[in-house]
């Protein structure tokens, strides 16, 4: 017996189990955020749109878990997220601003306050399901969002809220945006932790038996109340954390971000993903903001701006004036083109990928393992004429 | 009045006491799960000590010529090495070979080229495991390296042997505390648990005003049960009793109201009029027209249902332990933070439930998703999911509906074993007479909700009414 040999083994044992681990991905993601971070802070040139665009997809990452705890495993729709949100939001913004409150403070009450809404909600949805549920969550949203917008005492009104510093235990600090894009990636981490524990757990086995059958559910003794309950707090407490983390980045909110758009978007982003994996998730979050906020916004077409296409519309002396007015139109439109490409991938994905682009990156993987795999025995044959 | 206060009195005993018998059965079993996993934890960091010391050693050892484990492991792992580089090469030139014979090329010709190629190989093979090992085992020893060897050796081995036995020390004092505590614990509570016991005990019997409503051996007794669906009577004034420990089959024509005899007693439907009344393990009346649906399954009441309903997303030993989630004791936030305590507990769920699919010789579908899999499987799956409940009173909805014979042959058999092996009571409804027939202790036959005939199989064949239901009267 080798003992060199035998403890490499370990060691390669050692290093599967944490690669293996289910938790892994998720430091890898936050750990990948961070170090970004770093090195923009370290001074390597990341343009600060690039930036916003990460944070703010991490941000939607968060309440898109939330959303899918309830739409994938407790198989309810919801399209109220966006007044949950924006209640962080405006709980941060005015509690700090106008009464002094500590952020630590703020997250509590904003987790009591989600526990009463999700009560709330949970209740309605005892007597109302699918469709019927997401207009009535949907007119909620509404609501609020009219309190958002007529409560100018608070919120400030249509003007929006502007929120230039954090309190910390009775002092206000102004915190750089680069600890805030740390914070939330350490939040998103945890949420991830959460999320993977709450649907591994008998929690999310009631809930995927309460989607599937709920009258088998009930009869293995799954409360049918407590779980939608529990399911709209999860879902409510996670879209509350978003908006605080969303106030704290951002500083600045507006009742209009906190339109039917807003919950619409998400629930796509979900659908997506597909809404039964937390990769699924991330990827869905990725292409529904992150593609947006870091690629559309930031293609610039314009040619005075551009010098690649100044110089392809100096090719063509005699389309000149036409080219520059088709490119500065295409500038103008690239906002709608991105609702285009949401609304093909929507339905692109619906129709051939039920489970989510999660689903689809799987089975490209096999697919890419299992032709690797061929490629390789293929070649063992010609060279040596036979397999192993 | 002292009556009705003894009843309630018992009823807020009966909680605590199950909440202990639970917390005492899952300890016991908790105990050594905790013990194995610290072994095999202390096993695992032994082991990696000990491999650590061998390959200290070793080098010293090489240099003094001694043939120990290790140095010759290290010469064994050289070898192979070598030995699979040249296996590989000499593949490579047989299939040149096989190439070149395909290709109309005489055998002698292919000697000549092909021959001392093979033989130069093979020479180069021998002398590179040659000089592999000689590098390992160096032909004469030096007396001051095996001094050397011999002092590193003493010292590396005590110290391996110290932090073994400081391991292992440690191990056996977390085991000891475990066990000392796990003791005094567990005293405490079975010593609260008859305290309470006997409290419980000296209420129970007449006191309750239920006992009057069900016969001392029965588990389960319908008393004038009636179910309106509007105009429509689908039972009337149904009464018969459920004795513990036989199979009740219930029988009758389609629309008979069977079925929602079932869903009455499981709560689906609340009864227009009339009693369900339950008798526990603990010997206690229930008046199931207090309890919610989800409650039942606390008394061990577990049914099937006619068209499987599983959780589709699930793989089948997942869909028992949906079964199992009463049985769970860590709460909410222990889940949140995935304790170790859940994960034991999950695992020994696991383990419970594995041990009931093979039972039912159903383990080879553990890891299946049910979506595609034959109906007989899943009908087998359900039953397996109410065992894995703790039963008392098995409700089974038409089990051998779409099986064919030699599938309902081994149903069975399965609905013997279970309620000999698990003690629990079956109540059946099924179409297939000849199960009825062969496996029930008692039949009773229904009607358009309404009681024909009750007793003995054979006294339901000859019974007139029964007959008249299902062939038309005269």
């Amino acid at each position: 017996m080798d003992p060199r040999l035998r403890l490499r083994d370990q060691r390669k044992h050692q290093f599967q189990q944490i690669v293996h681990h289910p938790y892994f991905g998720f430091v890898l993601l936050g750990g990948l955020m961070l170090f970004v971070q770093l090195i923009q802070s370290l001074g390597v040139a990341i343009p600060v749109s690039i930036m916003r665009a990460f944070g703010l997809t991490m941000i939607y990452i968060v309440i898109g878990l939330g959303f899918a705890i309830l739409l994938g495993y407790a198989g309810l729709a919801s399209l109220g997220t966006a007044g949950f949100v924006g209640i962080g939001t405006y709980a941060l913004g005015y509690l700090t601003n106008a009464r002094g409150f500590s952020v630590g403070m703020v997250v509590f009450y904003s987790v009591l306050g989600a526990i009463i809404l999700g009560v709330v909600v949970g209740f309605i949805s005892l007597r109302i399901e699918g469709m019927y549920l997401a207009i009535i969550t949907l007119g909620l949203s509404e609501i609020l969002n009219e309190i958002f917008k007529n409560a100018v005492t608070i919120t400030n009104g249509t003007n929006g809220l502007l929120m230039p510093q954090l309190v910390f235990f009775g002092t206000y600090y102004t915190v750089s945006n680069e600890t805030v894009f740390a914070a939330i990636a350490v939040v998103l981490v945890l949420m991830m932790f959460f999320t993977f524990n709450i649907i591994k757990s008998p929690t999310g086995r009631a809930m995927l038996a309460m989607k599937n059958s709920e009258s088998a559910a009930q009869a293995m003794g799954v409360s049918v109340l407590k779980y939608r309950l529990l399911a709209f707090i999860i879902a409510t407490v996670f879209a509350l954390v978003g908006g605080i983390l969303y106030m704290s980045y951002i500083r600045y909110t507006i009742p209009t971000t906190w339109s039917l758009a807003f919950s619409l978007n998400l629930l796509a982003a979900v659908i997506v993903g597909g809404s039964r994996s937390i990769w699924g998730i991330v990827l869905g979050s990725f292409m529904i903001f992150g593609l947006d906020l870091a690629v559309f916004q930031r293609i610039i077409v314009t040619p005075d701006r551009n010098a690649a296409i100044a110089a392809f519309i100096e090719r063509f002396p005699e389309h000149q004036e036409a080219l520059r007015t088709f490119f500065v139109n295409l500038q103008q439109s690239l906002p709608v083109i991105t609702y285009i490409l949401n609304g093909l991938l929507i339905i692109l994905v619906v129709m051939f990928y039920p489970g989510g682009l999660y689903q689809l990156v799987l089975t490209i993987k096999t697919k890419l393992v299992t032709a690797w795999k061929n490629a390789v025995r293929k070649w063992k044959v010609r060279r040596y004429g036979q397999e192993v | 009045m002292g009556r009705k206060f003894d009843v309630l009195k018992r009823r807020i005993l009966m909680a605590p006491i199950r909440w202990l018998e639970s917390k005492i059965q899952f300890e016991t079993d908790y105990l050594p799960l905790k013990m194995e996993e610290s072994r095999e934890r202390v096993a695992r960091t032994v082991e990696t000590l000990r491999l650590r010391a061998n390959r200290k050693l070793a080098s010293s050892e090489r240099n003094a010529g001694i043939a120990s484990e290790a140095v010759l492991g290290m010469v064994q792992t050289a070898k192979l090495k070598v030995e699979k580089a040249y296996y590989w090469k000499r593949l490579a030139i047989l299939k040149q070979r096989s190439d070149a014979y395909r290709k109309n090329r005489s055998l002698a010709e292919l000697d000549e080229t092909f021959a001392p190629r093979l033989h130069e190989l093979e020479t180069q093979r021998l002398s590179a495991i040659e000089q592999a090992t000689i590098r390992l085992i160096p032909q004469e020893s030096d007396p001051s390296a095996i001094e050397a060897c011999d002092h590193l050796g003493r010292r590396v081995r005590s110290r391996l042997e110290r932090n073994e036995t400081m391991l292992w020390e440690e191990h056996d004092r977390h085991v000891v505390f475990w066990r000392q505590r796990f003791e005094t614990r567990i005293a405490l509570w079975k010593r609260l648990l008859a305290k309470l016991q006997s409290e419980a005990s000296k209420l129970q019997g007449q006191t309750s005003p239920l006992e009057t409503k069900i016969e001392p051996d029965a588990v389960l007794k319908l008393d004038q049960l009636s179910m309106h669906f509007g105009g429509l009577k689908a039972v009337d004034q149904l009464s018969f009793s459920v004795k513990r420990g036989e199979i009740f089959g219930l029988i009758g024509p389609n629309g008979a109201g069977k079925t929602t005899v079932f869903n009455c007693i499981t709560r689906f439907y609340k009864a227009t009029a009339g009693g369900l009344y339950y008798r526990g393990k603990d010997g206690d009346v229930v008046d199931l027209a207090t309890k919610k649906v989800h409650d039942v399954i606390r008394l061990g009441i577990v049914r099937t249902f006619q068209n499987v309903e599983m959780v589709w997303e699930l793989p089948i030993l997942e869909n028992l332990l949906v079964a199992a989630h009463t049985q769970y004791r860590t709460g909410f936030f222990g889940q949140l933070l995935a304790t170790p305590k859940l994960k034991r507990e999950e695992k020994l769920l696991r383990k419970k439930a594995m041990d009931v699919l093979e039972d039912l010789g159903l383990e080879v579908y553990a890891n299946f998703y049910p979506l595609g899999l034959p109906y007989g499987i899943l009908k087998k799956v359900e039953l397996a999911r109410t065992l894995m409940a703790n039963p008392d009173l098995i409700i089974l909805d038409e089990p051998a509906a779409g099986l064919n014979d030699t599938e309902t042959e081994q149903l069975k058999e399965v609905i013997r074993k279970i309620r000999d092996e698990y003690q629990a009571t079956i109540f059946l409804v099924e179409h297939d007479m000849g199960l009825v027939m062969d496996v029930c202790d008692t039949v009773c036959a229904i009607s358009f909700g309404k009681r024909l005939a009750i007793g003995k199989p054979a006294e339901i064949q000859t019974n007139k009414a029964v007959r008249e239901a299902y062939l038309g009267g005269e």
